[in-house]
């Protein structure tokens, strides 16, 4: 419960839900611009597997695996990220993907990742997992939130799983305990959410709940993009400012408040 | 035996020997040093921030057996402690892996090597840094 009469309501249960289950998902705010990522994703992908261009960019990402194999996914992966971050339009794109819910989790103040991640999981490969971690254990200002935006339907063990923030502290401190990741996986287990999202739709999460992915164990390949969004003034950690974030709407007052200077000569 | 992939990256957030290097530019590093030894780089795995946690290099221990080896983007991300060090050498060469620093371009791969890179890392633990 927010207790404020500051937020409009539709803010208030936004923020409730966030706070309560850790993630929430949205329609994508901007879908034409979503179409012309997967679609520019989709072409990217067929130039590097030397095939025409599909006009089902869904359906081509979905059934990748049957083009591609496992030794040569990170060349594919590689290929379409770098193709994508190329793009001018690309990250304010993906801003507008999920504005309104990143303005109201965040702030309206912000900074952006520098470069967008890519993550492509196809069924049955385990070469490319993200073991259980909190982003903030490998850098991450507990300040920043994470937009997760799946280019293909996503669901159970295709998407990925957060541990809700009811337990979260008490997983946490068991940690200490345990050896490794897989561990704190096994540990984890009966408590984890999967999320499904069907194209379309985006998520954002608190990147500071334990989090990850497993074995895609359904049909189809899964391609999601991410990307970390914080308040400009919030702490940093070794995630810097410039190197890996940079300012995408730093405000007047804000520009006029570093600038400014208090009338000086007075010891003199 | 399943087929071998490759060398995964290992990088940090912690600072070494009080300094810090971005990720990506530890990455860089890794792959950089992979592609002059013409070794296959796979994705990094970053290691905890929390100090004294070295659960990420347990997970890449237990990946071994997939793996040809490890590329650390430096020595001075091991434990600290001596024997635990070399139970990690013990079993990276049991494997039939080996372990790289691309920072300090050294190389475990026999029982041989592990003399020279406890000797950098026991004159760093006693030496003094001019500031």
């Amino acid at each position: 419960m927010i207790d404020t009469a500051f937020l409009q309501p539709d803010e208030q249960a936004l923020t409730g839900r966030f706070i309560h289950d850790g993630f929430v998902t949205a329609p994508a705010d901007d879908r034409a611009g979503l179409d012309r990522i997967q679609r520019r994703a989709a072409e990217l992908a067929a130039d590097y597997l030397k095939l025409p261009h599909s006009n089902d960019p869904l359906v081509f990402l979905d059934n990748v695996h049957s083009r591609v194999s496992v030794e040569d996914l990170n060349g594919l992966r590689m290929h379409v990220i770098g193709g994508l971050n190329a793009e001018p339009w690309l990250r304010p794109t993906y801003f507008r993907l999920a504005r309104s819910t990143i303005e109201t989790i965040v702030g309206n103040e912000l900074c952006m990742q520098r470069r967008i991640n890519l993550s492509i999981q196809m069924p049955a490969d385990d070469s490319s997992l993200l073991a259980t971690h909190s982003d903030v254990w490998s850098g991450d200002s507990p300040f920043e939130v994470v937009v997760w935006v799946p280019l293909v339907d996503v669901y159970r063990t295709k998407s990925m799983y957060l541990l809700p923030p009811s337990v979260n502290g008490e997983m946490q401190d068991r940690m200490a305990s345990l050896r490794s990741a897989e561990e704190l996986y096994k540990t984890i287990k009966p408590h984890l959410v999967w999320i499904d999202i069907p194209y379309g739709h985006v998520l954002l999460f608190n990147q500071t709940l334990m989090h990850g992915n497993r074995v895609n164990e359904e049909a189809g390949t899964r391609w999601t993009m991410n990307c970390r969004f914080k308040s400009i003034m919030s702490p940093y950690a070794d995630k810097r400012f410039g190197e890996f974030f940079e300012p995408i709407s730093l405000r007047p007052a804000t520009r006029i408040g570093m600038q400014y200077k208090l009338p000086g000569g007075f010891d003199a | 035996m399943p087929e071998r992939s490759g060398h995964r990256g290992y990088i940090g957030a912690r600072p070494l020997n009080g300094s810090r290097a971005p990720q990506h530019v530890q990455n860089i590093v890794i792959r950089d040093y992979a592609k002059r030894r013409n070794l296959q780089y796979l994705l990094s795995a970053v290691e905890h921030i929390m100090p004294g946690s070295y659960m990420i290099l347990e997970d890449l221990l237990d990946e071994l057996p997939k793996l040809n080896g490890i590329i650390c983007y430096s020595i001075f991300m091991l434990p600290p402690d001596e024997a635990r060090r070399r139970a990690i050498y013990d079993r990276v060469l049991h494997e039939g892996c080996d372990l790289h620093a691309a920072v300090e371009e050294i190389s475990v791969r026999s029982k041989d090597d592990i003399g020279a890179v406890e000797d950098i890392l026991m004159v760093q633990k006693y030496a003094t840094i001019l500031t």
